[in-house]
């Protein structure tokens, strides 16, 4: 029977993992389950640099919500509700990754623990650096398998000061998409909806979201109103089985929640986002890690205790 | 000096043919340096392939006979990235200079390593899209140099670095195996780690871009105060603001002074201190964070401020930020540049230090940076035909690196480890960070054949002191600027 192992501190992360046959994190697996609850802090947050350190174990939601009164976020929107760790651990991202990029973009420094309990760190709290090599980059996506995620430094975002959602239907989601990306359309996220939609977030000064809304709909057939022209109002979706007042982005959620990510080259899916080049669709298999990350794993963890 | 197996030398010219393949003296010395020209080292061979899979054979043969290798692009570096290794050879990527592959539906341009930064943008432009990285060297260094130091930028406040443009490369590895790493790839971000890895991962032989939108409107403003400390303060005020610009430049009173001399790009007159943001986006946008922009510095005491009103006069500010580097020469013989980063509050803070560091050295500095990101860029100048100046001048060089490490920053924000800065790596990391670090490094290149001496400190290497900086030839050509 696997026992749980809750450490509170860098160290007594680094000492389960240096005395266990063999760890799984945050998920079943192991002899010992090593869970990041308790390393759920706020180490530091200074506004004036848009940066913060915080424990892998904190939740988006509440991170979100220590920085808010702040006028700043993390710009990064994955579906539910994951940890820190987990969004690096799994390169995770949402709508808005069209503007601001996955984790791995937005992690300036990390502390990683290793198989052996080494601890590490690289980068630092600053948003510009090639000191060394980014570890960060090389944990990003590594889920759980090259060590333990501890500490992630993150560059923040201000909070935009207005932003609206536009749906609009098409024929035509290619020429749609060709005709957004060469236009001087500047959206925060661009989605679309197999068949026929094509999801926009506008976000900035209130008078540049206006205009970019009023252009998107006059060269498009709406699908629906348009929403928001203040923060945090939602769409209400025609998302088939999601509860009524589910926004446009909820369902984009949900479709992502249901599919696994591929590269995205106009496939049949049930959500693209084509800026990123992402699709999300059903029953994509697992693919293996290429055999450098394998060389990369077995040097990081030669004993195989991370499972 | 170990000199090279025959049978090596027999096994690169069948592979690169006898006109890949440098071995005259004289045209070795070509190679002996890159821009960072205090560290010179002739290589036993310079290697010029033509095609992605000569790289790939050569690179073997490096592996099978155990002779180091340093790839080379521009030689544009700053931190000594392309030092070549004495018993070692170097391989240029010169020859591999085509644009492969430009799509811009799909926002992608596909490029051999020995493209400019400028040609991917020249690729595109024409159909209203650009490439964002912009080192100051974009004229002349490689893609692939631009990879192997993740360089940044003036704009890369707002679009990042390179390492937010690279989608996938193809990479020959130390061992000689070609490997794909693409941000689609499952498992770790490969990709993320080779990018910035100064040549010590692997050779970039192919490389997919992310091309951007050119946007609709770029507003440049011009702010002179009367001091630094409060041009500092505005940079803080802006980005506390939440504020966006694409770039924020700062220049100090020494470099003002050196670039009137030179260029006289009419910066206001009596200012000790410019500062050049630039603002980009859609029209309403870049008017409201304009007129922000205006009142932070009206309100941190900039006692002129002006807007380009054309590209034109957009150009004219320019010129003087970009001839700051090649104008020191009207005030100083000689400099040596810097590339430290601090959190952006501490600015100010660490601006006081650097000026009180270089009185207590007996130095000047000159300071023309990319205050945004906190990328500070001192330049110490000195006179190398005084006795004991160029030692004082790497002291205070140190000296900066170590304010700004107190300061909470970095050591390096775009211009890289290389043999520059290797020796500061401790003070940055501990001896577990650096173990750590050298494990990657061997998951990839077992041999230790791959720019040896780079990045990672060993002890032989940090007993020695660096020689003093010269001009290098391509910036006395006026193509290149270190910054």
């Amino acid at each position: 029977m696997a026992s749980v192992s809750e450490p509170a501190t860098v160290a007594e992360a680094a000492e389960v993992l240096r005395s266990a046959g063999s760890v799984s994190i945050d998920r079943p697996g192991g002899d010992v389950v090593l869970s990041t609850a308790r390393l759920n802090r706020v180490l530091e947050h200074e506004p004036g640099d848009l940066t913060a350190i915080v424990e892998a174990g904190i939740r988006l939601s509440e991170l979100q919500a220590a920085l808010a009164p702040h006028g700043q976020m993390l710009a990064l929107d994955p579906p539910g509700d994951p940890t820190v760790g987990a969004c690096l651990a799994a390169d995770l991202s949402g709508p808005r990754r069209h503007r601001y990029g996955a984790m791995r973009d937005l992690a300036i420094g990390v502390t990683v623990v290793l198989a052996d309990g080494t601890v590490a760190s690289s980068g630092g709290k600053v948003v510009k650096n090639v000191a060394g090599y980014d570890l960060g980059k090389l944990f990003s996506g590594s889920r759980g398998r090259l060590g333990l995620i501890a500490r992630v430094a993150l560059r923040l975002h201000p909070r935009p000061a207005a932003s609206a959602t536009v749906v609009v239907r098409t024929d035509d989601p290619r020429a749609a998409w060709r005709g957004l990306h060469r236009s001087a359309l500047v959206p925060a996220a661009a989605d679309l909806l197999p068949p026929d939609r094509l999801a926009l977030l506008f976000e900035g000064a209130e008078a540049a979201v206006a205009r970019q809304v009023a252009q998107v709909q006059s060269d498009h057939d709406s699908a629906g109103p348009v929403w928001g022209l203040s923060p945090d109002t939602s769409v209400p979706g025609d998302g088939r089985g999601l509860p009524p007042g589910t926004s446009v982005w909820g369902e984009c959620a949900a479709r992502q929640a249901r599919g696994a990510a591929v590269a995205f080259e106009w496939q049949e899916c049930l959500l693209a986002r084509p800026g990123p080049g992402l699709a999300w669709v059903e029953g994509a298999p697992e693919r293996a890690w290429p055999p450098l990350a394998e060389r990369v794993r077995a040097a990081f963890d030669p004993e195989g205790v991370l499972v | 000096m170990v000199s090279l197996e025959p049978d090596f030398r027999v096994a690169v010219e069948r592979i690169a043919g006898p006109e890949g393949v440098v071995a005259e003296p004289e045209q070795l010395r070509t190679y002996e340096c890159d821009a960072l020209t205090g560290h010179r080292a002739v290589p036993e061979l310079v290697l010029l392939p033509g095609t992605a899979d000569q790289v790939r054979e050569l690179v073997a043969a490096c592996s099978r006979h155990r002779v180091p290798f340093v790839a080379r692009g521009a030689g544009t570096g700053l931190s000594g990235g392309a030092l070549p290794v004495a018993d070692g050879v170097v391989i240029s990527l010169a020859r591999l200079d085509r644009v492969l592959e430009v799509d811009v539906d799909r926002g992608v341009a596909v490029v051999e390593p020995g493209v400019t930064n400028l040609e991917i943008t020249r690729a595109v432009a024409a159909e209203g899209f650009f490439y964002a990285p912009d080192p100051s060297s974009q004229q002349v260094c490689t893609i692939g140099g631009n990879v192997a130091e993740n360089s940044g930028g003036a704009h890369c406040l707002k679009y990042g670095f390179t390492v937010n443009h690279v989608l996938a490369a193809d990479v020959v590895l130390p061992t000689g195996e070609l490997v794909t790493v693409s941000r689609s790839d499952p498992g770790p971000d490969l990709l993320g780690v080779f990018v910035g890895s100064e040549g010590t991962l692997g050779i970039a032989v192919r490389i997919t871009v992310r091309v951007m939108r050119v946007p609709e409107t770029v507003r440049t403003l011009l702010a002179g105060f009367a001091t630094i400390d409060a041009a500092g303060d505005a940079v803080s005020h802006v980005i506390a603001a939440g504020i966006l610009p694409s770039a924020i430049e700062l220049m100090d009173e020494l470099s003002l002074e050196a670039v009137e001399a030179a260029v006289a790009p009419g910066y206001p007159e009596g200012a000790r201190a410019v500062l050049i943001v630039e603002l980009d986006g859609p029209a309403p946008q870049v008017a409201e964070d304009a007129a922000a922009v205006e009142r932070i510095c009206r309100e941190a005491g900039a006692f002129e401020l002006r807007a380009a009103e054309d590209a034109e006069e957009r150009a004219r500010i320019w010129r003087g930020r970009k001839s700051a580097f090649a104008a020191m020469g009207r005030i100083s013989r000689s400099y040596y540049v810097q590339d430290g980063v601090v959190p952006r509050t501490r600015l100010p803070e660490v601006l006081r230090r650097i000026g009180e560091l270089a009185g207590e050295h007996g130095l000047r500095t000159a300071s023309v940076f990319h205050a945004g990101d906190g990328n500070l860029h001192p330049l110490v100048l000195y006179d190398e035909d005084v006795p004991g100046e160029a030692e004082r001048a790497q002291e205070l060089a140190t000296a900066i690196l170590d304010a700004c490490i107190d300061a909470g920053g970095s050591i390096t924000g775009e211009h890289g480890v290389g043999v520059d800065k290797v020796c500061s790596m401790p003070k940055l990391f501990g001896a577990d960070d650096l173990a750590v670090m050298a494990r990657l490094r061997a998951a990839f290149d077992p041999s230790g054949i791959a720019n040896p001496g780079k990045v990672l400190p060993t002890p032989r290497l940090c007993g020695e002191a660096p020689g003093p900086y010269r001009v290098h030839p391509l910036e006395r050509a006026g193509l290149g600027e270190r910054l």
